[in-house]
């Protein structure tokens, strides 16, 4: 879904962390940031408007407001009429400096809202990209459990009632966290990360068939839940099915997307009296072990080829 | 087979946990996979977690989806729980 920020949502919510200030009328702040690009006017204040992303927040520094001061009347009400018939949805002007008084001027009657920070440009650029970046990141809801197993995000999926909210009960009670049940938000902060969140409207609650809603917090205490993690694996629960193939040895690694996000995949097949929580907790030391450069599986393997003196298939092997 | 359908919410309660869990007991009867859209938010409606945090109150808008073998019987089925307003009167007991 496509959402915009709002310049007042963005200076009223900021106004301290980013230390803002308002230079324009209170009614310019209806304008709206479309996308998470942060630049700096550049050539523009000369008038040369050839590919001018005027979608973007641009923020003026030091440099801009020199030049600004240093045009001509003429010049400078020339090139700042053409600059805001653009529909720039965000002006800041950073180090506390002020805007020139026309700039004020026609942004109020074009609707541009000028905003003003006393950080340094290059920090204030760092932070409202971080910033825009984390409000306009890709998100999704996945229907899951995510937990944190020592350290390791795991996002259990697979159907309804197949058992994803009774294997992190039974995590929880042997000391790892809950973050989410049922509906996981997930967004991409960055490339190649994702977050888990746990959702406000839920909080810690999760339903166990036969018994009802619980409250996760409340029974287990603080130290049981935690509001966000980033996802490193997806293991999904199947039913038993004898014609489904599982993995035997480990030594490929099946991966699935989330976000345009590879993460690693285990499959898992379950059966009555199957204990799920034990073997959570070796999916999440084995991935450690793995982050660790330790691959049992391709170990294991590369053990047996040497028992069986097949030293030139090795070679191939460990690329 | 796949469908969509808009349901408007007509108990005067809304979707909370009663009728919620009987919307579950009724989906979980069927094969197909059922989902239902509030705003910009999707759920599994054979999740009763899912449904409570739609926090759909009286006169929402809902779409449900339906796709698998049984999804003809199972939008009806769903549709009606709609339409009987969950066996709740207008006043609203609880």
């Amino acid at each position: 879904m496509e959402k915009n920020l709002k310049v007042s949502e963005l200076f009223n919510t900021q106004k301290e962390n980013f230390k803002l200030r308002l230079f324009t009328q209170e009614h310019t702040l209806q304008s709206e940031i479309i996308n998470n690009e942060v630049s700096r006017p550049g050539l523009v204040l000369c008038g040369f408007t050839k590919l001018f992303a005027y979608d973007r927040t641009l923020i003026f520094g030091e440099t801009e407001i020199v030049y600004l001061e240093n045009l001509t009347e003429e010049e400078l009400k020339n090139n700042i009429e053409i600059m805001c018939s653009f529909d720039i949805p965000c002006m800041v002007i950073s180090k506390g400096l002020e805007p020139p008084k026309m700039l004020i001027e026609v942004a109020n009657r074009c609707g541009h809202p000028i905003l003003g920070t006393t950080l340094g440009t290059q920090k204030f650029h760092r932070l409202l990209a971080s910033y825009l970046e984390q409000y306009f990141a890709p998100q999704t809801f996945i229907h899951g459990t995510l937990a944190d197993v020592y350290g390791v995000g795991l996002l259990y999926t697979g159907p309804s009632g197949i058992g994803k909210s009774e294997c992190v009960l039974d995590l929880v009670e042997r000391g790892h966290r809950l973050v989410c049940d049922d509906v996981v938000q997930i967004i991409r902060p960055r490339e190649n990360i994702l977050v888990g969140m746990m959702n406000p409207k839920l909080s810690y609650h999760m339903e166990i068939r036969g018994l009802g809603i619980i409250d996760i917090c409340r029974l287990f205490g603080i130290r049981a839940v935690r509001a966000q993690k980033s996802i490193e694996m997806v293991v999904q629960l199947t039913r038993w099915q004898d014609d489904l193939e599982f993995e035997r040895t480990g030594l490929s690694d099946r991966t699935t997307k989330i976000l345009d996000v590879e993460l690693p995949l285990v499959q898992l097949p379950l059966v009555p009296g199957k204990n799920i929580t034990v073997i959570s907790e070796v999916i999440a030391m084995n991935y450690l072990l793995k982050q660790g450069g330790y691959h049992t599986a391709k170990e294991f393997n590369r053990r047996l080829l040497e028992e069986m003196d097949q030293k030139h298939y090795i070679d191939g092997l460990s690329e | 087979m796949q469908l969509e359908k808009k349901i408007k919410v007509v108990n005067r309660l809304g979707l909370h946990a009663r009728p919620a869990a009987l919307l579950v007991q009724t989906t979980n009867r069927f094969n197909s996979e059922i989902t239902i859209r509030k705003d910009d938010m999707e759920i599994n409606a054979k999740s009763i977690m899912g449904i409570m945090m739609l926090a759909a109150g009286y006169g929402s808008t809902l779409v449900i989806r339906v796709s698998g073998n049984d999804a003809d019987t199972a939008m009806k089925a769903v549709q009606e729980l709609f339409v009987r307003k969950f066996d709740e009167d207008d006043e609203g007991e609880e």
